[in-house]
């Protein structure tokens, strides 16, 4: 993926984040739905991955379409890590060493 | 190659005798059924009646009017719950119940209905004495799940129907994950009341379910309207199945279900379990013999139908699915499978697990694909995420 999708925004139904990604999407965004992480939130099994340093804008896009948030997150799963072919240790500590 | 495990949601592929029944649809059978008297209209009333005949038969209802279609199991399930228990009452349910059961049951606890959730062991088994011990003189219903669609546990069903019965309250019975693939004989165990989906075993669409309900159980309809019948009179029909089954059908739903369960038929429900078997015993094989990986159904096999859970260690079950997909192709469901009180009592009460739901197209070559995937993913768990465990980039 081109962009950093290194945010996440919750949701309180997989509606609110289907929507989301289609206005988001439709709007410029970088966006890939994902898994809802059950330690980030319980409320939905669908959230929206982002890049995080677009969240002002993001929000304002989707209070305008009256699509419903739940919270947002600075998130990279570690499952971006896992590389079958190559190490995973090393991309790992690529990924999330610039962010210690 | 996509492996299809997550048939406990919905089953995939169908048959390929729904597809062609579909075509028929929406070339012979255009009508609402049952509302007018053109050929149209009889051939949908024809096609949803074929349907209602087959899922009697495969359930062993002697009166095929005794099923009402519904839009799916949830539906059925609050139909049957709300038109048998009001203020006063008192029912007694299990702890491994799906939201469809209990979420009816929570709203009619703040109504003045009492409630009681007896515990299932961890595994999801259940003493049907504890339930007998549960049941007060206000009982007016017992509500099990047939098979967990966390864990696959099969509940005690023949056991629940004896004591149902002596106690002479409804059983009704969530048949969500087992219709078509459990043999179900309503006849011979006497349930009461039993909800169905047309989706997942029984290898229909989205958007179709149903209730069987006993002769002589007179039920209060949730949902009134038209029914085809009575059209002079303003009050609901007091007859199945109309009484239960008000406005127009799912027709296309219903002639993609009736191939579905035709097909069944055909194959026989008692191979669907056979062979469902087989694939959860292969897998539980072989986690068995892997590090950092845990199964939390119940060790007889006779006590399982084709759904389960599991966690890797290490890997939240968010994770394990996310690589299943991407990585391997995978599909399967997690997190708490609309059934918390089933993880509580699993303890897998608030991380969730990751479910497989096998289905009759799944083969041994799957779960073997699986297993592999599993194996390496508890392997760079154990080994490579440890060393990073401490900088896993999540900002809580």
């Amino acid at each position: 993926m081109a962009a950093t999708l290194d945010g996440l925004i919750t949701f309180f139904a997989s509606h609110h984040a289907i929507r989301a990604d289609k206005v988001l999407r439709d709007a410029g965004f970088a966006t890939e739905l994902a898994s809802g992480p059950k330690e980030l939130s319980p409320n939905c099994g669908t959230a929206l991955r982002f890049e995080l340093s677009r969240t002002d804008d993001a929000l304002a896009v989707l209070a305008d379409r009256h699509v419903q948030v739940d919270e947002v997150h600075p998130y990279v799963p570690r499952t971006d890590a896992w590389d079958r072919s190559g190490s995973p240790v090393r991309r790992a500590k690529r990924l999330w060493g610039r962010r210690s | 190659m996509t492996i299809y495990f997550d048939n406990a949601a919905t089953s995939w592929p169908k048959p390929p005798e729904v597809r062609v029944a579909l075509d028929g649809y929406f070339g012979d059978v255009g009508g609402n059924p049952g509302r007018s008297g053109h050929r149209m209209s009889i051939a949908a009333a024809r096609v949803v009646e074929d349907t209602r005949d087959r899922l009697a038969e495969l359930l062993n209802v002697a009166d095929p009017s005794r099923i009402v279609f519904t839009k799916n199991a949830t539906e059925a399930l609050n139909v049957a719950i709300y038109g048998t228990v009001g203020p006063g009452d008192h029912v007694v349910t299990t702890s491994f119940e799906h939201n469809s059961v209990m979420r009816p049951l929570r709203d009619l606890e703040a109504r003045g209905v009492e409630v009681t959730t007896v515990g299932c062991y961890p595994d999801g088994t259940l003493d049907a004495d504890d339930v007998r011990a549960a049941l007060r003189p206000s009982t007016r219903l017992i509500a099990a799940v047939h098979g967990s669609n966390v864990n696959g546990a099969l509940m005690p069903l023949t056991e629940l129907a004896a004591i149902a019965r002596t106690a002479e309250v409804p059983l009704l019975v969530d048949a969500s994950q087992t219709a078509g693939a459990v043999p179900i004989d309503v006849a011979a165990l006497g349930v009461d009341l039993l909800a169905f989906t047309g989706h997942k075993g029984l290898l229909g669409l989205t958007g179709t379910g149903g209730l069987y309900v006993r002769e002589g159980l007179d039920i209060t309809p949730l949902i009134r309207g038209g029914t085809g019948s009575l059209s002079d009179l303003e009050f609901q029909p007091d007859f199945m199945p109309d009484s239960l089954e008000s406005g127009t059908l799912n027709v296309a739903g219903l002639i993609g279900l009736g191939a579905g369960v035709e097909y069944l038929l055909g194959l026989g429900v008692s191979r669907v379990q056979r062979h469902e078997r087989e694939l959860v015993s292969r897998f539980v094989e072989g986690v068995g013999e892997m590090e950092g990986v845990t199964e939390y159904g119940p060790k007889d096999l006779d006590q399982r139908c084709g759904v389960l859970s599991f966690n890797i260690a290490g890997l939240t079950c968010s994770e394990v699915g996310t690589l299943l997909d991407r990585d391997y192709s995978i599909m399967s469901r997690v997190g708490l499978h609309c059934a918390p009180g089933a993880h509580r009592t699993m303890r897998t009460f608030p991380i969730g697990t990751v479910r497989f739901g096998f289905g009759v197209f799944n083969t041994r070559d799957e779960v073997d694909a699986a297993l592999e995937a599993i194996r390496e993913m508890a392997a760079w768990a154990a080994n490579d995420l440890a060393g990073i465990a401490g900088d896993n980039g999540r900002d809580a």
